[in-house]
């Protein structure tokens, strides 16, 4: 059972046309949320097959191969002549055997009387014969053939009066050869799949596709009997298989305009247009079969022909009108088909029994085209199955075309022998397959991807934004999906999903969105991406595959970024507490040691500033209210130490961090103003304003002290470190002069505010 | 009455310093005994009675423990004394929350920086002696963040993060159950912590709460004291966890 296909495109798309639909941007999501899940993930979905399908399943099979066993058996009873009969070059009935043999004209019959024979007696299908008198005279002497055959005996009148006895002996299994055994079990394997397909999910859509895949199986089963070597065939066989196999294409073609019509989307109106089809390909039928038409063959040739055409204008029309991947391909099919089928019917039309006297052109053609068809309908439900898949049964299908055209040629033109016709054109077709291939795979498969060194490029890009900004990375992801599959639409969606996975066979790809920061929080979502290609291709399993890896790529680029970072943040780390508690302990001691007071505060201030700078390089972090919090303490103990009093006010519209050079300049340079103010200006009162409005900061330092004319001050180490540090952010610091005494310093720092912020 | 103050430090200037500082803080009789690393200071404790259980006669009432030490950390001193009955500061040049928060977990009393200026020191020792320790805003938040979470968050987002790594026990297991109710924060002194945290003074929340200054000063008393409680318990839990029980 591990071969059986689990979801076969036809049954899977459902029977609701909304979950395939290509939504706007943006709506809600409208994929059957119950089912996706179960179908994408389950392969080989057992527990759907325990119970009345998987016992159907046996028993369609056992009846299968019952069937074929009571068929081989007849066969094999049935008693075929002991020589073989021949066509020569110039179209005269012989026996088969070294020259010269008799021309035979007549046959005895059961009732003694001489039946007049010809070449019709070697030609085995009467489907393919065009004209109805040929078509006639064809029955006439297979069914006296077969009379006679009965009898044991066979005689024969050739050209001269002559008589000739030919024993018949039973066929055997052994005679019934090899091409039987092959197109038999290739029947019964499109037999089995049929079976599969209409029990998988029973439905209007798998019931026609078994008509039309059961018709064919039928073609082949009798173009297997007829390839029987040795003729014979029961009574009125001839007549039965032209009526069989001309009902088996007619209902081929009419499934397949009802099929056009419903799959992969339902077209308005369809049911009348269906039911005019059958109505008119049941006429034909009467024509050909009841009415015994003269010219019926071309008008089942004509039928078909024209079924097809319906069918692939439909199939366009349904692309017109809402993009859909699988409409494309069975597009193409069709085409291909409705091609074979013509070009089978001109060489037949044009063969006549001058170019071809043993009437091979048609039995070859026809065989190879129902193989076709058969392999066409075997495929049709894996087609979403892989890219590479499609690819090639494409190029098969265009292939077998080919050799089949080549092949008629050889036959027809070139009179070569069956087998070598085809092994020529076999031959031929194949090292056309190799040196077109890659010509033909663009021109069938438009795959318009990015190449490789784009791809990287993009992902390393998002790589790099991802890590700045965690949040967007389904945003990132989306573009870059976007990029790679150019889709119809793409979603993000809040799902879990392990891997990428493919659903409504090909329609759909999700992608899971990867989790790159623990802080992420919430529901790790996905990317659903609807139509690849603008709804000419389907996702395959190698999409996937492929999202899979890019997203893997993705999570490691930023994992390794992340580790660099670390990394960096602990050596700076190290190298601050180094510089700290070495330098700083010597300072103290400095400190500790110093003679004069202004000695002592200038090491103090000095130790200060170390520690500001080594607290910087370990802490990366510093919002904005954290620091004006911890500026405000700290100047309140300087100012309540030196017994001056202080105003302080501070507002701002949003925080932020500031980053290390932001605030270790801020915090320098308001230690330093603060110490000025101190050390000179001999105050009563410190003002300080903090205010961040719209990005831009502003301090203001104002004291009421005896400083006076700060345009003339010489800025020592100190003054001239605040203009150093306020030009390193980015702003500028002046000194006025404050009314009624004191100095007035503003620092402005316009864009102080970086690109990671948070609303207060 | 001699006060026996025991000063842990190995920079000998300062530890002269800090010597200063205590002798010009209280008006006792004041007995010094100074240690330069863990071991002596280990020797002084067991000789003056022991580290815990019995204290014996005569124990330090004031232990000043230098966090900076060169045979360890003083941290582990201060677990070691979590039960001992006296007044324990820290001192330290670090002034960030991220090396002073573990240490007041674990117990101590208040924290001196070393940088400060002598009347500075002065002050600040006598406030804590007599249980006004200071709260820089820093270390309010992280109060807040503690309390509000009930659990050991010593992993904090900001200060440095090497502190974390280099203190074994700073991330015990999350204690399951809830903590009890006097180790919760009442609105008061939330209120409290959160003006502390935003840079104000004692005085100038006094005036915005509309109470005392000593009931502010009270608070902080009892926040502190929380904080001990709630980090004893879950120092408990861990030594229990790792068996030292």
């Amino acid at each position: 059972m591990a071969a059986l296909p689990s979801q076969p495109s036809l049954t899977a798309v459902g029977d609701a046309p909304g979950p395939s639909k290509p939504l706007a941007e943006g709506s809600a999501i409208d994929i059957d949320d119950s089912g996706w899940e179960r179908r994408a993930r389950n392969r080989s979905p057992s527990a759907r097959w325990i119970g009345w399908r998987l016992r159907g399943l046996v028993l369609a099979a056992l009846l299968g191969c019952l069937a074929m066993f009571v068929l081989i058996r007849a066969l094999a009873q049935q008693p075929v002549l002991e020589q073989r009969l021949t066509v020569d070059d110039s179209g005269v009935l012989r026996l088969a055997g070294p020259a010269p043999q008799p021309a035979l004209a007549f046959l005895v019959d059961a009732g003694g009387r001489a039946q007049p024979i010809d070449r019709l007696l070697v030609v085995r299908s009467a489907r393919w014969m065009v004209s109805a008198a040929d078509r006639q005279r064809h029955l006439q002497e297979h069914d006296a053939l077969a009379a006679a055959l009965t009898s044991g005996q066979v005689q024969f009148i050739d050209d001269r009066g002559g008589r000739l006895s030919i024993a018949t002996a039973p066929r055997g299994a052994v005679g019934l050869g090899w091409v039987f055994w092959l197109l038999s079990t290739l029947a019964l394997l499109l037999y089995l799949v049929t079976m599969v397909v209409a029990m998988a999910r029973p439905g209007k859509r798998n019931t026609l596709y078994a008509l039309m895949a059961l018709s064919q199986a039928g073609n082949l089963m009798f173009l297997a009997v007829l390839s029987a070597p040795a003729i014979g065939w029961g009574e009125g066989f001839m007549r039965w298989e032209h009526d069989t196999r001309t009902l088996f294409d007619l209902v081929t073609a009419g499934a397949l305009v009802n099929v056009s019509n419903l799959h992969p989307r339902r077209l308005p109106f369809g049911t009348r247009r269906a039911a005019l089809a059958w109505v008119l390909l049941a006429a034909v039928y009467g024509v050909a079969v009841v009415l015994r038409e003269p010219s019926s063959w071309w008008w089942i040739q004509s039928a078909l022909i024209a079924a097809g055409v319906a069918a692939t204008v439909q199939l366009a029309w349904m692309q017109k009108r809402e993009p859909h991947p699988l409409a494309v391909q069975l597009q193409r099919f069709s085409l291909l088909a409705i091609g074979g089928l013509l070009l089978l019917t001109v060489s037949v039309a044009a063969l006549g029994p001058a170019l071809d006297p043993r009437g091979q052109a048609p039995m070859l053609g026809s065989t190879m085209w129902v193989v076709f068809l058969t392999v066409m309908l075997l495929m049709l439900p894996f087609l979403s199955r892989t890219q590479q898949l499609m690819r090639e049964f494409s190029l098969v299908a265009g292939v077998s075309t080919v050799a089949t055209a080549l092949d008629l040629l050889f036959v027809a033109v070139f009179s070569l022998g069956s087998f070598a016709s085809l092994t020529l054109a076999l031959f031929i077709s194949l090292a056309v397959y190799a040196a077109a291939r890659q010509w033909l795979l663009s021109k069938l498969i438009s795959s318009k991807r990015i190449s490789t060194e784009r791809m990287f490029e993009h992902v390393y890009r998002m790589a790099r934004e991802v890590q700045l900004q965690p949040q967007s990375t389904a945003e990132q992801l989306r573009r870059l999906m976007r990029e790679l599959f150019d889709p119809i639409e793409a979603r993000v969606a809040a799902r879990r999903t392990q891997r990428s996975q493919v659903l409504s066979d090909g329609t759909h790809l999700v992608v899971p969105v990867p989790e790159l920061r623990a802080s992420d929080g919430g529901v790790p979502g996905a990317i659903v991406l609807g139509f690849a290609d603008r709804g000419r291709r389907m996702f395959s399993e190698e999409d996937a595959r492929l999202t899979d890896r890019v997203v893997d790529l993705i999570s490691r680029a930023v994992a390794f970024d992340q580790a660099v970072e670390h990394g960096r943040i602990e050596e700076r780390a190290r190298i601050a507490q180094d510089l700290h508690d070495d330098i700083g302990a010597r300072l103290l001691t400095l400190m500790y040691k110093s003679t004069t007071p202004e000695m002592e505060d200038y090491v103090r201030h000095t130790l200060k500033d170390l520690k500001t700078l080594t607290r910087g390089l370990a802490a990366p972090n510093h919002p904005l209210t954290h620091a004006v919090a911890e500026w405000k303490a700290d100047i309140t103990q300087r100012m309540s130490d030196a017994g001056c009093d202080l105003t302080w006010s501070f507002s701002c519209d949003h925080d932020f961090d500031l980053s290390v050079v932001q605030w270790s300049a801020l915090t320098r340079v308001l230690r330093e103003l603060v110490s000025n103010v101190l050390a000179h200006a001999q105050a009563t009162l410190l003002q300080v304003e903090i205010h961040l409005d719209r990005g831009t900061l502003t301090l203001a330092v104002s004291d009421d002290g005896r400083g006076r004319q700060p345009q003339g001050w010489s800025h020592g180490l100190g003054l001239g470190g605040v203009r150093k540090r306020v030009k390193q952010l980015g702003g500028d610091v002046v000194w006025r002069e404050n009314e009624p005494c004191g100095i007035v310093c503003r620092v402005t720092v316009p864009g102080l505010a970086s690109a990671a912020w948070r609303p207060l | 009455m001699t006060v026996k103050v025991l000063i842990l430090e190995d920079n000998p200037v300062a530890r002269a310093f800090l010597c200063r500082v205590v002798r010009d803080s209280f008006s006792d009789v004041i007995a010094i005994t100074e240690a330069g690393d863990l071991e002596g200071a280990r020797k002084q404790i067991a000789l003056a009675g022991g580290g815990s259980g019995m204290h014996g006669a005569d124990p330090f009432k004031l232990i000043l423990v230098d966090l900076e030490l060169p045979d360890g950390n003083g941290m582990d001193l201060l677990a070691e004394l979590v039960h001992y009955p006296a007044t324990k500061i820290v001192t330290t040049l670090y002034s960030d929350d991220d090396h002073l928060f573990p240490a007041l977990q674990r117990g101590a009393d208040g924290y001196l920086l070393k940088e400060d200026r002598f009347e500075v020191l002065v002050e600040e020792l006598q406030k804590i002696v007599r249980g006004q320790p200071p709260l820089s805003p820093a270390i309010a938040r992280r109060l807040l963040t503690h309390f509000r979470s009930g659990n050991d968050h010593d992993a904090s987002s900001s200060g440095y993060g090497l502190s974390s790594s280099s203190f074994a026990a700073s991330k015990p297991v999350p204690l399951v159950e809830k903590p009890l109710d006097h180790e919760r924060l009442t609105p008061r002194e939330s209120e409290v912590l959160t003006y502390l945290s935003k840079g104000f003074t004692i005085k100038e929340i006094a005036n915005l709460m509309g109470i005392k200054w000593f009931t502010v000063n009270d608070h902080i008393k009892s926040i502190y004291k929380k904080l001990n409680v709630s980090s004893r318990a879950e120092a408990a839990v861990l030594a229990s966890k790792q068996g030292l029980v």
